[in-house]
C-alpha cells in the first residue's frame, strides 16, 4: 500500500505542489473576494475555465499552432508563453469583472440579502460553463504543445521537467506580486480596509465599488494565471472542468482559512500534495473522500480554517 | 448542477427533434414514412463514436430509400453524450414517443442500463452496434434486474468476455515476460471489461498482472499519481479500460515522464480522435475494435464516402447491420413497436462483413469477435483478427 507512495515520494510531491499552485492561484479568486464582500463566489470556477480557453485561443488561433506543429524553442517560446499568460489572464479577468457588474452590483445596489447574491453566483456559474458548452459542441478542446517538455534533471529519483518548474516558480511570483499589491499598494489597502470594516471605510472616503471592481479584477488575473498553467500542464481544456477544479480551490481556500491570502498559499499546495498522496496509497478512486475528510477534521478542531481569517469578522 | 442544465438542454432538444420527427410524418402521403432512431453520444467528450455510428445509420438509411421507392424513414437523433446520467433523462421522450418504431443503440453500456427501463415500458426494440458490457443479455449477472435487457435488448458486436482475453492477448503481443498493469475509469462499461482482461491476463503463461492497478475518475486530468504506480511497480504494459479522450490525456502525460511502456486499451479508446488528441504520444498504442468498412469491403467504403461526404468511422458496419436488420422488417410490413420486435427476435441474415446475425433468446449473436489496430502515422491500421 506504501511501496508507491516510499518509491515515488518525491516525484508525488513535486506533482502535487505543482497541482497545488495551480489551485492557490485559484483560491486566490475565492479568498479575495470573499474577504471583500463576505460572498463565496461560485462563478469563479467558471472563470478559471474560460481563463484555460484564453490561453489556448492565443496558441490555436493567434499563433496558428496546432496539434502537429513542432513545439517553440528559443525567443519564440518565450513569446507565445507569454502572450498565452497574458490572453488567459485578461480573458478571465474581463470574465470576472463582467460578472460582478451584471450579476452582484445590482443585486448589492438594491440592498439584497448574501444568499440572493449567493444563489445569483451559482446562476453566473451555470450560464458561463453552458455558454462554453454550446460554443464547444461539449468536446474536449485539445491544446497544441507550445512547450518541449523536457526534462531538466533529477533529484533524489524525481523528474524536473520544464513545465513543472515553469509553474511553480511563475506561479510563485505571480502570488507574490498579487499578495504585495494587496499589503502595500493604496489600492491594497482600500481593499483591506473595506475587509475589515465597510461603513468605516466608506466614511474614509474609500470608493466601495471601485475597491470590489478592483477585487474581482485582481482575483480574476490570478484565476486566468492558473487557466494558463493548467492548459501548459495537461495540454487539454473542456467546458466542465471548472467544477472540479473549482471544489477543489475552494477546499483549499477554506482549509486555508477563507478570506487569508496566506491561507489561500498554503491550503493550495496542502490539497495539491493531499491529492495525490491520496491517490498514491489508496487509490485514486479515494482522492475525494480523502480530500473532505480532512476538511471536515480541519473544520472541525479549526473553524476558521488552518491560519483563521486575517481579519477578525466585525459586521454582525 | 451542470449536469442537470446539461440533461433538461438534452430533454429539450429529444423533444424538439422528435416534433421535427411528427411534422415530416404528416407532411407527405404519398410515400410511406416510418420513424427509426439512433441513439449515442452526439455530443461531449465521446461525440465522434456516436456521430461514426450515426453516420452508418443514415448511410443505410439512404440505400434502402433508393432502393424501395415509396419509403420514407425518418430518424430521430437521440444524443445521451455516452452518460448514463443524461441518458436517463432523454429516454423517457423517446420510450413514449410511439413514431420510433426502432432504435439502433445505444452506443455505451452505462447510457444502456440508465435507458433500458424506459423502452421496456414502450416495448421499443433497440439494437446495439457497441455496447459490450456483458450483464446487459446476461441473465445470471448479480444486476440482473437492472441490466439484463429482454426482451428488447439486442447486439451486434461481442461481448466483453471476448474482448478480455482479446485485449490481454493484444496488448501482450511480441513481448517476453511481459509485466502488466490494468487501470479502468470507473465506468459500467470499464470496471468488469478490466476484471475480464485480468482474469485472461492470469491464464496467460508467463504474463505477470503488476501493482495494484488503479480506478481512475474521469473526470481526472492529473495522472500523476497512476504514472508514479506504473514506474513503481515497473511495468511494461499499461491496459486502460476506459474512453478515448481520457486515454489521450492519459498517454500524453505517460510518455512525457519518459515511460516507454506499451499501451493498450479496448472498444473504448478505439477511435480515430484518440490517434488525434494524442499526437504522437498515441503511436504504437494497442486497440481492440471491430474491422471498419474498408476492410470489409473497399467498394462500399467507397459508396459509403461517395454517398456520405465522409469516410466511415468506427463501428460502421454493425451500425449499418443494425440498421438493415430494422430497414428489412419496415419492407415486410413490420411497422409497429410490437411487430419489429417480433420480427428482430425471428431475424436470420448474414451481416455486411458475412458474421451470421440470428440473436439468440438473450439478444446476442453467437458469432463475432474483436479485430486489433495499431496506431500508425496517426491512423488506425487493422492487425487482423486477434485469436
Amino acid at each position: 500500500m506504501f511501496t508507491v507512495f516510499i518509491d515515488q515520494f518525491w516525484q508525488l510531491t513535486i506533482s502535487g505542489i505543482a497541482l497545488g499552485f495551480i489551485y492557490v492561484l485559484i483560491a486566490l479568486g475565492y479568498t479575495m473576494v470573499y474577504g471583500v464582500l463576505r460572498m463565496i463566489n461560485f462563478a469563479n470556477s467558471e472563470i478559471f475555465m474560460w481563463g484555460t480557453f484564453g490561453a489556448i485561443v492565443a496558441s490555436r488561433d493567434l499563433f496558428r499552432y496546432n496539434q502537429t506543429t513542432e513545439p517553440a524553442t528559443g525567443g519564440k517560446l518565450a513569446l507565445v508563453l507569454f502572450i498565452q499568460l497574458f490572453a488567459a489572464m485578461a480573458f478571465a479577468a474581463v470574465v470576472s469583472v463582467i460578472v460582478e457588474l451584471a450579476a452582484y452590483r445590482r443585486l448589492r445596489a438594491r440592498g439584497t440579502n448574501r444568499l440572493a447574491t449567493l444563489i445569483s453566483a451559482i446562476g453566473m456559474s451555470m450560464v458561463l460553463s453552458e455558454t462554453m458548452r454550446l460554443m464547444t459542441d461539449s468536446r474536449p478542446v485539445g491544446s497544441p504543445r507550445i512547450l518541449e517538455k523536457v526534462i531538466l534533471t533529477e533529484v533524489w529519483g524525481a523528474q524536473i521537467r520544464l513545465d513543472t518548474l515553469i509553474t511553480i516558480v511563475a506561479a510563485g511570483a505571480i502570488f507574490i506580486i498579487l499578495e504585495r499589491f494587496v499589503k502595500l499598494s493604496r489600492m491594497g489597502k482600500a481593499i483591506r480596509a473595506v475587509s475589515m470594516n465597510e461603513d468605516a471605510a466608506k466614511l474614509m472616503g474609500i470608493n466601495l465599488n471601485r475597491v470590489i471592481t478592483v477585487t474581482f479584477l485582481v482575483g480574476g488575473l490570478a484565476t486566468g494565471a492558473a487557466g494558463f498553467f493548467y492548459v501548459t500542464v495537461y495540454e487539454y481544456t473542456k467546458f466542465n472542468i471548472g467544477f472540479t477544479m473549482g471544489l477543489a480551490a475552494f477546499t483549499a481556500a477554506v482549509v486555508g482559512g477563507i478570506g487569508n491570502i496566506r491561507g489561500a498559499f498554503f491550503g493550495g499546495v496542502f490539497l495539491g500534495l493531499a491529492e495525490v498522496y491520496a491517490s498514491a496509497i489508496l487509490g485514486t478512486q479515494w482522492k475525494a473522500v480523502t480530500i473532505f475528510i480532512v476538511l471536515v477534521l480541519v473544520l472541525l478542531f479549526k473553524p476558521n480554517g488552518l491560519f483563521g481569517e486575517a481579519v477578525q469578522q466585525t459586521r454582525a | 448542477m451542470n449536469k442537470k442544465i446539461k440533461a433538461s438542454a438534452a430533454i429539450v432538444a429529444a423533444f424538439a427533434l422528435s416534433l421535427g420527427a411528427f411534422a415530416a410524418t404528416s407532411a407527405s402521403a404519398a410515400t410511406k414514412t416510418y420513424t427509426l432512431a439512433y441513439q449515442g453520444p452526439l455530443s461531449g467528450g465521446e461525440a465522434s463514436t456516436g456521430i461514426d455510428e450515426q453516420n452508418g445509420v443514415k448511410y443505410a438509411i439512404k440505400v434502402f430509400e433508393a432502393a424501395n421507392p415509396g419509403y420514407k424513414i425518418n430518424l430521430v437523433s437521440v444524443d445521451d453524450e455516452g452518460d448514463p446520467a443524461v441518458a436517463s433523462k432523454v429516454a423517457p421522450g423517446v420510450g413514449t414517443n410511439r413514431k420510433i418504431i426502432g432504435l439502433v443503440g445505444p452506443a455505451y453500456s452505462g447510457a444502456t442500463i440508465a435507458s433500458l427501463p424506459y423502452y421496456k415500458a414502450g416495448n421499443l426494440t433497440v439494437i446495439s452496434p457497441s455496447a459490450t458490457r456483458v450483464s446487459l443479455t446476461d441473465p445470471k449477472s448479480a444486476t440482473v434486474k437492472s441490466d439484463y435487457g429482454r426482451p428488447i435488448f439486442h447486439r451486434v458486436v461481442a461481448t466483453d468476455d471476448k474482448q478480455g482475453p482479446a485485449l490481454a492477448k493484444f496488448a501482450i503481443k511480441g513481448l517476453t515476460a511481459p509485466k502488466v498493469f490494468v487501470f479502468d475509469d470507473q465506468s459500467s462499461y470499464a470496471v468488469p471489461l478490466r476484471g475480464y482482461v485480468e482474469a485472461a491476463l492470469k491464464k496467460i503463461v508467463g504474463a505477470s498482472i503488476v501493482g495494484s492497478g488503479d480506478s481512475v475518475p474521469n473526470t481526472t486530468t492529473d495522472f500523476s499519481p497512476t504514472i508514479a504506480k506504473i514506474k513503481t511497480a515497473g511495468a511494461t504494459v499499461v491496459i486502460y479500460t476506459g474512453y478515448y479522450s481520457q486515454a489521450a490525456v492519459f498517454i500524453k502525460q505517460l510518455r512525457d515522464s519518459g515511460s516507454t511502456a506499451v499501451f493498450a486499451g479496448g472498444d473504448g479508446v478505439f477511435n480515430q480522435e484518440f490517434a488525434k488528441l494524442a499526437g504522437k504520444s498515441g503511436e504504437n498504442a494497442r486497440l481492440t475494435g471491430v474491422a471498419g468498412l474498408s476492410d470489409v469491403d473497399p467498394k462500399l467504403e467507397a459508396d459509403f464516402k461517395a454517398k456520405m461526404g465522409v469516410s466511415s468511422g468506427v463501428y460502421a458496419v454493425e451500425s449499418i447491420d443494425a440498421a438493415n436488420i430494422f430497414l428489412s422488417g419496415i419492407l415486410n410490413g413490420k411497422t409497429t413497436r410490437a411487430a419489429i420486435n417480433k420480427w428482430v427476435k425471428s431475424y436470420s441474415g448474414k451481416g455486411l462483413g458475412g458474421t451470421s446475425l440470428k440473436f439468440n433468446q438473450h439478444g446476442d449473436i453467437s458469432e463475432g469477435g474483436f479485430a486489433g489496430f495499431l496506431v500508425t502515422g496517426g491512423k488506425l491500421v487493422n492487425q487482423g483478427a486477434v485469436v
